[in-house]
Order: structure tokens, then C-alpha cells, then sequence
């Protein structure tokens, strides 16, 4: 079958096979996961047309004919000169530590900013507090989905 | 078969090592690279393993981790006339230390922040693993000097060939952002030209730098953007669990239904898809296959059998931890006289916590690609290259001699580590997956799952603690008899013979926190170690989190016993010394940020606990209501005095994580054991702090001298006595066992 990443089609050998498994060890996105494997700590979470998919909790299988984005395609909108997206530059300019929940966090705030531009702070706790951070850094999840929003507004 | 890592760069991707004939070493022990007809200039300086914890010190030296001062370069510039390079001898488990060392240079190099490469070193360019080890919260505090001093010699040679260069002397030299400038004019030559263009061998100069004094720092103190973000913003950064090469397949491995079982049998085939690897005498049941869901199927496919082993739960465990015996760690003054002092106050209580995992959100991983011996070749002589997210590096390459062969050549890339917190200082997923890949001639990766993970740990041990003390009505503290008891901590890493840890007879990592730091008439001190049949080990802070939860409880008791208000009797019984005053001075900033002795909302109520660790002191108030069964905090103030804070915003992120996790410990962790087996299987059933339980966390340094001290530990100390304590104020009730449950209100 074939997955479509990062908006090209790419050839899957082994689609009844978790989804998180066939991005990072099939298709070497490594930008993608793996915590838990039951859907509870977020690390794994890709898009799928936009919204966010515990990538552990579906095969690739299940995946066909969704655009799929991992962290490695997360990119600034169209013909923009920015070279990050507006979340991936408020998690720059505000980090957190060791970084393997980071892809999770990230996509879940893209899309979260996507739909809302101008989000409030109960539904960040609703969107980014579905993931898990053992290091700790929730304050800082807090304020950067309401900065990346901010830079998303201001870019505009 | 190429072993060249997809996506993954190591520093012996860049340059071949440079033989180590070729380098000297001058008195002051910066180690220059021979330039042999190029350019290049590499500059290294050598460092003392300047530990804080001097009997982890004693054991690490019989651990044969090396001498006191290497005679191996241990952080290395190396200058070409593309580049511009640190090799970080420290891993990076998010702690931030490639960025602090990045800092720490910066100081010495007239350079812009990205013109300096930073990346991990690994055990092919000449680093000793020993250096390589990243634990104890000591990379600052141990590389601070050495690697300014290493920069500077880099400045200073630059400097002096670019004057030879241009024709100028010295001190008509600008430097900054890597360039220099002659004054007053526009001749000017970039620190790489003046590495491309030079000839003849560098020489290091005769005289030893002069460092910057502190009043001249522009970069140190300040904030500089971390230099792993971007790599983990992009989806480029390689850590343990996404080590790729080519040809690469994927292994699984059985393990014990129980603690301490081993292997009696094992049956499965091996088939054009899966390769099964038994190995009875080692306790080894393994397969490899194409990818993991098919190792993970054809792993339980296999026929195991397992005898002996432990069939402990809690219950049993908990009675064996009993705190009643041991050796006497302190004896201070006539304790009789002072329990018994007349009018004083007796106040007895027993604290306990339990079996808690790391929870590092990257679980356990390896890649090991063993070559098959050459044709003719002596048996066991192919090269092992291995990426491995570990903690200690050299006691990987040591694991994988000893399994392997100890003639064979190892390259180790540390790869980025997914959290760690103490566990990754293993060599068990090594192992794994070295054992493999030598039965199945390819590399082969092993990635833990997560019920593997939380299973199959070497956890942070449970540990009980008796305490009788005695205070005045005065709110004077006046004797205090202390027994606590432990599993092991370091005793479990390390090699030392099981006579020498009796005769010691106990763990010195239950050391950290576990004296109070209070004046005392008498002070008796016993501590049992306690060989559990669980494997147990470091966890952030060692002993500190446990010890500070009992100690810092116990003077709460202390207080309320004698009417006093538990900061102020804290401050009165502080002693004047340089630890004392520390220790005084952040609980006075912390109380006074948190408005200590102000009103609160109706249900709530705050907690004041510190602890003092690595030499930074540490304080903490927090806001605690108590809803449903369980207490809510509302709000966390830190006072944090580490000496010198290098990356300001790199230590508010150790101090806000490492409250995240104190937290988690109070309110919600504990591993349950039943017939010889963690019963909790994931995040579902071991739940770690979300979001929705993280309160608003303030921290606030307080510098208080020149000398930056552990960052990555220390602050976890007071979290779970001042979550305890403020659960007091807000409902009176005393609770002496983590996770805190208190009754309903």
C-alpha cells in the first residue's frame, strides 16, 4: 500500500503494522515516537488530515488515503520566508529538555492553532494536557501554544 | 554491509582520530594536536573528576573508571579552516549540557554564538569513557575552569598566528565574532583563515591563559538558545531508540516472570524470517527479526522456562525494610540528656516511600552491529560500533568486552538520551542487543516497550525512616535519633566485592539528604542497608528526595509539637555557617515571594521544606488544598541558591522539572509488587503527572557566589516534605507515606 507523508505517496511493506512502527522504522521518521504503546503519553501522536492520531493505536493500514504529517513535515505555510512553523518557533524560543514528547506536543499544538487562532488557556490544557512531559515542562507547553498562536497571528 | 548510521552523525564521521602519539601534554595539562602539514589545530584540556560526593568519588575510582586526572584529553576544540568545533564529553539527556558547555566556551572565544559546532564526542576521538559518564549533577561544576581554560588557549594561540599573520603585534588585534580586525583599520582575517592559512606546528603558549573575571562575563549568566533545540524541533535528532543503519534488523528478549529467575530451558525455531538466539547458561532467550512486531510475535512464540526467583509483594518487601539496625553513620553529643532534656518536647514518627520508576518517556534502547569475524580472522576479533543512549559509556564498552572479547576494537556513540533520570546508566539493552546481533551477523536494534520499562527496571528502592527528637517549648531543637533504612543504590552499579559493602554496611547513595543540617545538643545517625530482592539503583537525586520527604516532615512534627511556626523554628535552628546561611537565605526568599504567613483561601494551606545537596541549597513554599481524597497544590515557589548559574534559562527548567517529578513522586507514584513481579504495566496503571496537576512553579536564584554547583538534582529535594507539610496546615492531618493519600476531608 501506499502512505501519504508529508504530502508525497510513499511505499509501505508491512501496512497491518502499527503506524508509529512503519513511519520511524519503514520510512526512517524518526520525528515520530514511540512511549507507551496504549495511547496514553502522546509521544507518538502524527496528523492525519489535520488531526491529531495516537500513530501507536492505528496501522498504516487503517492510514490510507489520509494526508499524514509527521514533525518532518511540518513546515511554515506556502510561500512563506519563515523557515520554521509558528509552533516549532515558540518551542525554539521557549525550550523544553530532553525532547521525546516534543513531536507530540508540537503537532497536537499545530492543529490546535490551526483551528483555533486565538485558543484560551482551558482549551490549551484540553489539547496539550492529553500528553504526557517526564521532564517536566508543562509550564512551558502552556505559554508556547498561546505564543505559537500569537506568532501565527502575527504572521499573517 | 555498511555500517555508516542513516541520519545519525558522530563525531568520527568528520575526522579520522588523531593518533595519540602525536599529542603533548604541557604542565598545566592543555593537550594541543599536532598540525603535521595542515591547519588544524585541536586543543584539549584535561580535567579532574572533581566530584562533590567524595565516597561515590572513592567508589567510582575502585569502579577503575580511571585517575583523578586523566591523562586522556577530555573536551577538545578542534579548528580547521571550515569549522570551528567543541566536542562535548558529556551526554545529553536533556539536562542541557551541550549548551551550557557551548556558554562556558563562548565566554573564552571571540565567536557568534552559531559559529561554534557543538557536537557529542564518542569513545573513537580519544575520550576516556570515564568522562563520558554524565551523572551526580557534576558536568558544570566539574568542566567549568577546565574548559575556559581550554577556549582560552584556543583564543590565545588564534590570536598570537594572526598577528604573526598580519604582520601586526597582538595588541592592535580586535576579536569578536570570529574574526579579527586590525585597530583603526578594515584589514581583517577570520579565525578559520588563520587555522587554513597557518604552517608549521601550533604551539601551546608559554604562559597559562588569563581567565575572565566574573565582572567580565557576557555570556556566562546569560541566556543562549539551546543548540539541541532546533535538531529536536525538525525531527533530525537521533536518540537511542532511533539509531538507524544499513541492514539493520530488530530484536526481543524474554524476561522473567519474576525477579531473580533464570532460565532453565528454551525452545524455538529458526526460520528464513526470525533467528532465535538460547542461551541457557547466560539466562538469554532472544530472536531477531525484519521488523519488531515480528520479533515482538515470534518472541512469544517461544518456549521459556524459568525456576527459583523471588515470590515477594509489597507486603513482604515493605517488612523487610525495617528501620531498626545498621551502621552509625553520626554520633553527636550526650543523646540520653538530650531526649530527655527537662521541658522538652518527645515527638516519634516513621515515614516511608515506595518502589518508583524513572519513567524516561524514551524507553530502554540499543543498536549494536557486531562484524562477523573476517574469513581466517581469530574468532571474536570483529570491530563492535554501538549507539547507545547511555549514561556511562565506558561501562558499556567494559560490558561489551567482557561478553565479546576483550581484544576487539569498539566504537560507542552516545546518542541523545529521551530523559533518564539515573536508569540509562545501565548496560542491560547493550547487551541485548550485542548478543544478538554476534548469533545473528547483522546489527540489530533493541527498543524496550514500555511495560518492558516499567517491569524490568533497576527502580529507585523503597526506603523507611524512624525518627525520635525532641524540642523545646522555645521552638530549640535539642536531640534527634534517626534510623533509616534503604535498598540499594549505588552498591547495585557498581563491582565492588559483597564483603567490602557488608563491612561498609551501607549504600552511600543513600548519603544524599540524610542528614538534618539543623544545630542539635546530640544527633545519632543509623542507617541499614537493606538487599532487597528487587534490582534497585540511582534515581534522580539519589537519596534525596526520600530522606528530605522524611527529615523535612519531621521537623514540621518538631514544630507544631512546639507551637512554633515550622519556618521560623527552621530559621532559629539553622546553624552560622556557610551552609546554614545558604540554607536561611533561601527559605527567607522563598517565603517571602510565596507570602509566607499571609492569608489563604479557605481549604488551603502552605508547606516550607529545603534541603541542601551538591552544594546548592534549596527551599520550597507551596499552596496545597485537599479535594477528594487527594491533595491539589496550587502554586510552587523555589528559591534556588546553586553558587553561579551559568544557563539561567537551562536551571529554571532543571528546577521546574525537577518539581514536576517531586511532585509526581508525592502525589501519585508507586509500583506495587505481587509474587516477585511489578503488577503496574504502564503510564495507564502508573500514572505520572499530567498537566492538569502542574501548578503554576516560580523559581528564583539566588547567586551567591562565583562557583556553579549541581543543577540537575538538588531541587527535587524539599517537593514532597512541603507538599506534606502544607497538607497539614490545610487539614491537620500528617501524612508519613508517599504517595500522599490523605483521608477525605
Amino acid at each position: 500500500m501506499k502512505l501519504m507523508v508529508k504530502g508525497r505517496p510513499a511505499e509501505v511493506i508491512h501496512p497491518e503494522e502499527p503506524l508509529v512502527w512503519v513511519l520511524r522504522d519503514e520510512l526512517g521518521l524518526i520525528g515520530t515516537r514511540y512511549g507507551c504503546g496504549i495511547g496514553v503519553c502522546g509521544c507518538c501522536t502524527v496528523l492525519a488530515d489535520g488531526e491529531p492520531v495516537r500513530s501507536c493505536q492505528v496501522s498504516a493500514a487503517e492510514m490510507a488515503g489520509r494526508q499524514l504529517t509527521t514533525l518532518e513535515g511540518l513546515t511554515p505555510p506556502e510561500g512563506s520566508d519563515d523557515e520554521l512553523h509558528p509552533v516549532q518557533q515558540a518551542f525554539l524560543e521557549n525550550p523544553l529538555q530532553c525532547g521525546w514528547c516534543l513531536p507530540g506536543h508540537v503537532l497536537t499544538a499545530a492543529a490546535l492553532v490551526e483551528r483555533e487562532p486565538d485558543p484560551t488557556a482551558e482549551q490549551v490544557e484540553e489539547s496539550a494536557g492529553r500528553n504526557l512531559c517526564r521532564c517536566g515542562g508543562y509550564n512551558s507547553i502552556r505559554k508556547n501554544v498561546l505564543r505559537a498562536a500569537e506568532i501565527a497571528r502575527d504572521r499573517r | 554491509m555498511s555500517l555508516e548510521p542513516a541520519g545519525l552523525e558522530s563525531a568520527a564521521d568528520s575526522a579520522a582520530p588523531k593518533p595519540r602519539a602525536k599529542r603533548r601534554t604541557t604542565r598545566r595539562r592543555v593537550l594541543i594536536g599536532a598540525a603535521s602539514g595542515t591547519g588544524l589545530l585541536v586543543v584539549g584540556a584535561a580535567i579532574a573528576l572533581n566530584l562533590r560526593r567524595p565516597r561515590l568519588a572513592q567508589v567510582i575510582q575502585e569502579r577503575g573508571t580511571g585517575e583523578q586526572t586523566s591523562p586522556a584529553p577530555q573536551v577538545w576544540f578542534e579548528l580547521t579552516g571550515n569549522a570551528i568545533t567543541l566536542f562535548v564529553p558529556k551526554v545529553e539527556m536533556g539536562q542541557g549540557v551541550h549548551t551550557a558547555y557551548a556558554q562556558i566556551a563562548l565566554e573564552e572565544l571571540a565567536l557568534a554564538p552559531d559559529q561554534l559546532a557543538v557536537r557529542q564526542a564518542n569513545t573513537a576521538r580519544g575520550f576516556d569513557g570515564g568522562t563520558l559518564f554524565t551523572f551526580g549533577s557534576s558536568s558544570v561544576s566539574a568542566m567549568f575552569t577546565p574548559l575556559r581554560t581550554a577556549a582560552a588557549t584556543v583564543q590565545q594561540m588564534l590570536t598570537r598566528e594572526a598577528a604573526a599573520q598580519l604582520g601586526v603585534p597582538q595588541d592592535q588585534l580586535v576579536a569578536a565574532d570570529g574574526r579579527f580586525t586590525v585597530s583603526g583599520t578594515d584589514r581583517s582575517r577570520a579565525f578559520t583563515e588563520v587555522v587554513a592559512a597557518k604552517s608549521g606546528p601550533w604551539e601551546a603558549p608559554a604562559e597559562p591563559p588569563e581567565l575572565k573575571p566574573s565582572s567580565a562575563f557576557t555570556r556566562i549568566g546569560r541566556d543562549l538558545t539551546r543548540v539541541d533545540m532546533r535538531d529536536k524541533l525538525t525531527g533530525t535528532a537521533v536518540y537511542g531508540y532511533d539509531a538507524r543503519v544499513d541492514g539493520m534488523r530488530y530484536g526481543a528478549v524474554a524476561r522473567p516472570p519474576r525477579f531473580g529467575a533464570t532460565l532453565r530451558a528454551g525452545r524455538g525455531p529458526s526460520t528464513a524470517d526470525v533467528v532465535t538466539v538460547i542461551d541457557v547458561q547466560a539466562g538469554f532467550a532472544g530472536v531477531v527479526a525484519a521488523t519488531r512486531t515480528k520479533a515482538r510475535a515470534a518472541l512469544a512464540a517461544l518456549e521459556v522456562e524459568w525456576e527459583g526467583g523471588t515470590t515477594a509483594g509489597s507486603a513482604e518487601v515493605d517488612a523487610m525494610l525495617t528501620a531498626d539496625r545498621g551502621a552509625v553513620l553520626r554520633r553527636e553529643g550526650n543523646l540520653p540528656r538530650a531526649m530527655s532534656a527537662p521541658g522538652a518536647v518527645l515527638v516519634e514518627a516513621s515515614y516511608r516511600t515506595p518502589l518508583a520508576a524513572h519513567g524516561h518517556l524514551e524507553p530502554m534502547a540499543a543498536l549494536v552491529a557486531v562484524t562477523p569475524d573476517a574469513p581466517g580472522a581469530a574468532p571474536g576479533s570483529g570491530r563492535i560500533e554501538a549507539w547507545v543512549p547511555t549514561q556511562a559509556p565506558d561501562t558499556v564498552v567494559s560490558a561489551l568486552r567482557e561478553l565479546l572479547g576483550e581484544e576487539r576494537e569498539i566504537v560507542l556513540h552516545p546518542t541523545l538520551l529521551g530523559g533518564s533520570f539515573g536508569r540509562k546508566g545501565s548496560q542491560d539493552t547493550a547487551i541485548d542487543a550485542a548478543r544478538l546481533s554476534a548469533a545473528a551477523g547483522v546489527p540489530v536494534h533493541v527498543g524496550w516497550t514500555r511495560e518492558e520499562d516499567l517491569q524490568h527496571g533497576i527502580y529507585r528502592p523503597p526506603t523507611h525512616t524512624r525518627l525520635r527528637g525532641t524540642v523545646d517549648p522555645d521552638g530549640r531543637l535539642r536531640g534527634v535519633e534517626q534510623h533509616s533504612a534503604s535498598g540499594d543504590i549505588i552498591w547495585s552499579v557498581t563491582s565492588l566485592p559483597e564483603p567490602v559493602r557488608d563491612i561498609l554496611g551501607f549504600d552511600p547513595g543513600t548519603l544524599l539528604g540524610q542528614f538534618l543540617p539543623y544545630r542539635l545538643d546530640a544527633y545519632r545517625v543509623v542507617n541499614q542497608r537493606e538487599q532487597l530482592p528487587i534490582p534497585s539503583g540511582p534515581w534522580r537525586g539519589l537519596g534525596l528526595l526520600p530522606n528530605t520527604f522524611a527529615l523535612e516532615s519531621f521537623v514540621d512534627e518538631l514544630a507544631a509539637a512546639a507551637g512554633r511556626d515550622p519556618l521560623e523554628l527552621r530559621l532559629a535552628n539553622l546553624p552560622d555557617t556557610d551552609d546554614g546561611r545558604r540554607l536561611a537565605n533561601v527559605l527567607r526568599r522563598a517565603a517571602d515571594v510565596a507570602g509566607w504567613g499571609t492569608p489563604l483561601a479557605a481549604g488551603r494551606g502552605r508547606g516550607v521544606a529545603c534541603s541542601l545537596d551538591l552544594g546548592t541549597a534549596v527551599a520550597q513554599v507551596v499552596e496545597v488544598s485537599v479535594e477528594q481524597g487527594r491533595a491539589k497544590v496550587h502554586r510552587v515557589v523555589a528559591a534556588v541558591d546553586p553558587g553561579l548559574v551559568v544557563h539561567p534559562a537551562g536551571a529554571a527548567l532543571q528546577a521546574q522539572g525537577s518539581i514536576v517529578m517531586g511532585l509526581s513522586s508525592t502525589l501519585l507514584e508507586k509500583l506495587t509488587m505481587r509474587d516477585g513481579a511489578v503488577v503496574e504495566s504502564n503510564f495507564d496503571t502508573y500514572p505520572i503527572l499530567t498537566m492538569a496537576d502542574t501548578p503554576p512553579i516560580e523559581v528564583v536564584f539566588v547567586a551567591s557566589d562565583g562557583i556553579p554547583r549541581g543543577m540537575g538534582e538538588p531541587v527535587i529535594g524539599p517537593v514532597a516534605a512541603a507538599v506534606a507539610n502544607a497538607v497539614f496546615t490545610a487539614t491537620g492531618e500528617r501524612l508519613r507515606d508517599l504517595p500522599l493519600r490523605p483521608s477525605n476531608p
